[in-house]
């Protein structure tokens, strides 16, 4: 066999996915396993272009490739994609591919693609353990410590809890929790409340949450609090928790950056894919202990590929960002919205039934509709489909208010867009 | 007997189970065999003409895994795992010496008959 076949042959059973393209994308080289991820991700948009291709799942691909000013060098390294918001892992099908882009001159790139689901699924595993254990590690008592009820009552208190937060025992005991907790305003961070962490750590055995808390004098301090279902339960329809209280040094700028880089879109800055899932999750468990309405509109801008196409994608950019701001205007205190991947955007609006999110829906069109933005080539506006659905209508899962609303968006589409679906009554 | 000139959209499966190698040989698109456990064990000249690759570098390896790791997903391989019986033409992108190259693929399973293919046509 010859140097070049056998060159080639490598290339053919090379178990990790290598693409070769120039600075808009056109891939010149591909090898059978990328073409394997890549293939099932592009649908309808062809496997002609890379950044095409991953439009609809990672559409910050283009743009981090775009900055990157050097003429060569790593873009990313190990970024990483959800694939498949479906929380029922389906066979064979990966959940979170990563992604690496090397630059290696003006016109050349080469990206990389693996899939990472087993590894992504393990570290989650790992960071259970690891919170667990450090908890009982660290010397337990010297931490501001609650004994709580299924009802978020307090039973007791140690020492340590009345010096860290100023609380005397006898003005927490019998309160709800809520009363001494949950009074810092988070800013930026959804402040999360003791009834949905007693449903999570009901569910896990456990839950962690960082944020603000405030002392009884008032002061603000950055705190750990690790909700734990206790061992020794007598009684399982009246399940007692601990709960822990560390007073940590509050996250610097480095954390907050990061924070912001690992759950916000890049264009955009609405909530990236990956933390609508962790969200959506969040909401379901919620809704399945309080059964308040969960409602989901999913929202995808009309012929956008049209508009990129004739206006460019610097100016398709402009105009995402713009709705992400309408977005984010529109979006109740409770309620969340995020960038699914190219021109998809979703608001999640816990206690909010289809009607009112119909209504909330109405307005997001409205507002888009009304856009109008000034780019080189001209004036363009955009104009939005809808669709919209409620947890009381699915058979109980997530993916099912995912199947409903994308049917409802198509609806939308199909009855000539520039509209949402169901119509309002 | 079968035809004469095989068409990539008709030939039967029966009539490529008959046929010689020289015979599988000779058709204008390419023809891959695999036996139930996914190793290839047919891989005809046209289809090592495409890829580049010499056909005792495919044979008795399992498809899949090796040189056929773009089909290993659900629009090829899982489609072998579930339907007992399918003959369909899909469009799909191959990466033949690592060029992205459209072609389409007529997936052919029966369940009287162990070999599926998978036909390849430019």
């Amino acid at each position: 066999m010859s140097e070049e076949d056998d060159l080639l042959s490598f290339m053919y059973a090379c178990p990790f996915g290598l693409i070769k393209f120039d600075a808009a994308g056109v891939i010149g080289m591909i090898n059978p396993h990328a073409m394997k991820h890549l293939l099932p991700l592009a649908g309808a948009q062809g496997v002609e272009n890379f950044f095409d291709a991953m439009e609809k799942y990672a559409p910050e691909l283009r743009n981090v490739a775009d900055a990157f000013a050097e003429s060569n060098g790593t873009i990313c390294d190990g970024h990483r994609i959800v694939v498949d918001l479906v929380q029922k892992r389906q066979e064979g099908r990966p959940q979170v591919l990563a992604c690496s882009l090397v630059k290696r001159g003006p016109n050349q790139l080469i990206a990389t693609l693996n899939d990472i689901s087993a590894q992504v699924a393990q570290e989650h595993r790992v960071r259970q353990a690891d919170t667990w254990f450090s908890a009982l590690i660290d010397e337990i008592n010297d931490h501001a410590l609650l004994t709580v009820n299924g009802n978020g009552t307090v039973l007791s208190a140690n020492p340590s809890f009345v010096r860290q937060t100023g609380y005397r025992v006898e003005q927490v005991i019998g309160q709800p929790v809520e009363t001494i907790l949950c009074a810092a305003n988070n800013g930026e961070h959804t402040p999360f409340a003791i009834a949905d962490q007693l449903c999570l750590a009901t569910r896990d055995g456990w839950h962690l949450f960082e944020g603000w808390e405030k002392r009884a004098d008032g002061e603000d301090y950055w705190c750990q609090r690790l909700l734990v279902a206790r061992a020794e339960q007598g009684d399982e329809d009246d399940p007692t928790f601990s709960m822990v209280l560390r007073d940590v040094p509050e996250p610097g700028e480095k954390t907050n950056d990061l924070i912001k880089l690992l759950t916000r879109d890049y264009l955009t800055g609405a909530t990236n894919r990956m933390q609508f899932q962790k969200i959506l999750k969040r909401e379901h468990t919620r809704y399945l202990k309080h059964g308040q309405p969960l409602s989901l509109i999913i929202l995808d801008l009309d012929d956008f590929k049209t508009l990129n196409d004739v206006h460019g994608h610097p100016a398709g950019d402009v105009m995402l960002k713009q709705v992400a701001r309408i977005g984010a205007d529109c979006t109740p205190a409770n309620a969340v919205f995020a960038r699914l991947g190219g021109e998809e955007f979703a608001l999640l609006v816990p206690d909010c039934p289809v009607r009112a999110a119909i209504e909330l829906a109405e307005t997001l069109r409205r507002e888009i509709a009304g856009l109008e933005i000034t780019v080189p080539s001209g004036q363009i506006k955009v104009t939005a489909s809808l669709g919209c659905a409620e947890m009381s209508e699915t058979d109980g899962s997530t993916d099912d208010l995912i199947a409903i609303a994308d049917r409802r968006l198509y609806e939308a589409k199909h009855a000539g867009r520039d509209r949402v679906a169901p119509v309002a009554a | 007997m079968h035809d004469k000139n095989p068409a990539f959209e008709t030939v039967q499966l029966a009539d490529l189970e008959s046929m010689a190698q020289a015979e599988r040989d000779a058709l204008d698109f390419g023809v891959i065999g695999l036996r139930p456990d996914t190793r290839a064990d047919v891989y005809n000249a046209t289809e090592a003409r495409m890829s580049g690759v010499d056909p005792s570098q495919v044979q008795g390896a399992p498809f899949f895994s090796t040189i056929g790791q773009c089909m290993n997903n659900f629009m090829v391989a899982q489609r072998f795992e579930d339907e007992a019986d399918l003959d369909e033409i899909v469009p799909f992108v191959l990466t033949l010496r690592m060029r992205p190259t459209r072609v389409r693929l007529r997936l052919l399973q029966a369940r009287d008959v162990e070999r599926r293919y998978i036909l390849v046509a430019r």
